[in-house]
């Protein structure tokens, strides 16, 4: 059996180690539940606090490595190898935009999953909301607003994500964290699944404001609850604009 | 022609696995290094190894670890290229306000001024745990240390922030 110190030294070096014998023991102790608060009131804001602010002229949308160089101008060759070349462009264009038109939803779904790969931190599970000036800004900046029984949101961040900047809200849920963003400039025809990386989740049309994708983090949350929580948070949103 | 196609996807997915990784990545290059300007010029170095030796990342799952790993090394490089000049903390503080800067949040500032103040052993564990979001196996493996050991200056380094930040420490756990 876990003793207090053992409980909040292990607790101090990972509070969200999700070990059972920890739950156990927290659930068993009121001083230890006490100090479980205090802590994690504490790690939200040492979370806040390690996001620094970017400097100035370094967005997150800024090309992270630079474009391969051009080749220098070479003299131009004959006429068929012009020919050869100007066809190739043409299959390249044809195909890229057949994939493009082929699976826009399971494209813009690995986006997703590769921005929460950038987020990890967001995903803790907690009882502590995000200052509510955070949360206001991020949505007034994209026209939307939340309704007040939407749950707790614990975290809230405008992102860059394919040129532009998105709501990246995390709402606590009985099923545990689940992310949303939402995605005005994105459409999609129907809801896309995916499950991907560890990420399960749905990306819904909306009309008239592109789509909202949500999704939760590892293997606990089936894909019909995702669907469900996407659907009760569309209902709590309303678009300004 | 397939292959073509399949590389400038290969490379175009790389380009946004870095775009998505990189803001973190300059904080934790910042938190490391303390100095935001060094922490820039080894993200951008990091990011171009990186780009030239994306072959050798096989699981992109496995990519924050990776990247972590290359900047971990530029930064070392980055001591054998430039002789620093010992700094007051305090002074480091001052010279990196704009980033430390929380204007309408007067405790995130003073959290962050706390933060500057860790030991480099215990702030680097814990920036690779809350920022970048790695597990202790990880950090253990990146800074060749037993998962013991990290959990020792993870708890270390939250004890000590308590401490400066004035936190109420009576039910926190001895040493």
């Amino acid at each position: 059996m876990m003793d207090c110190t053992a409980y909040r030294r292990s607790m101090m070096a990972d509070p969200a180690d999700p070990n059972v014998e920890l739950r156990e023991h927290r659930d068993g102790c009121h001083e230890c539940t006490k100090f479980t608060d205090k802590l994690l009131s504490f790690e939200a804001r040492l979370h806040r606090a390690a996001r620094v602010t970017l400097p100035a002229g370094q967005p997150a949308a800024q090309p992270a490595v630079p474009l391969r160089p051009r080749a220098a101008p070479r003299a131009i060759g004959h006429r068929k190898g012009m020919l050869a070349m100007a066809a190739s462009v043409l299959l390249a264009v044809v195909v890229a935009g057949v994939l493009w038109v082929a699976a826009p939803g399971a494209s813009l779904a690995a986006d997703v999953v590769t921005h929460m790969g950038g987020e990890p931190d967001s995903w803790l599970q907690t009882d502590v909301s995000v200052d509510n000036s955070e949360l206001q800004g991020v949505l007034r900046d994209s026209h939307v607003r939340l309704a007040a029984g939407a749950g707790l949101v614990s975290y809230a961040a405008s992102c860059a994500f394919r040129g532009h900047h998105v709501p990246h809200l995390v709402i606590q849920t009985e099923s545990g964290p689940i992310t949303v963003m939402v995605l005005v400039h994105e459409s999609v025809q129907k809801p896309v699944r995916f499950d991907e990386q560890g990420y399960r989740g749905v990306i819904v049309p909306v009309a008239g404001h592109g789509s909202l994708a949500v999704l939760t983090h590892g293997p606990a949350t089936d894909i019909k609850t995702v669907e469900l929580i996407a659907a009760q948070v569309l209902d709590s949103i309303t678009w300004t604009s | 022609m397939n292959d073509q196609v399949g590389g400038n996807q290969k490379q175009a997915r790389f380009q946004r696995l870095c775009q998505s990784l990189r803001p973190d990545l300059l904080r934790f290059a910042f938190w490391l290094s303390r100095d935001r300007a060094l922490a820039e010029d080894v993200v951008q170095e990091a990011m171009l190894r990186a780009w030239k030796a994306q072959d050798s990342l096989l699981d992109e799952a496995a990519a924050k670890p990776w990247f972590l790993t290359i900047i971990r090394r530029e930064y070392a490089r980055s001591f054998e290229r430039k002789r620093f000049v010992t700094v007051d903390v305090d002074e480091l503080v001052a010279r990196e306000e704009p980033m430390l800067a929380a204007a309408d949040e007067q405790d995130l500032a003073e959290m962050r001024a706390a933060m500057f103040k860790l030991a480099d052993e215990y702030r680097e564990p814990l920036m690779m745990q809350v920022l970048l979001g790695l597990s202790t196996a990880d950090i253990a493996r990146e800074l060749n240390l037993s998962g013991a050991a990290v959990l020792t200056r993870l708890f270390r380094a939250r004890k000590q922030l308590r401490v400066l930040c004035g936190e109420d420490t009576s039910l926190d756990p001895q040493e």
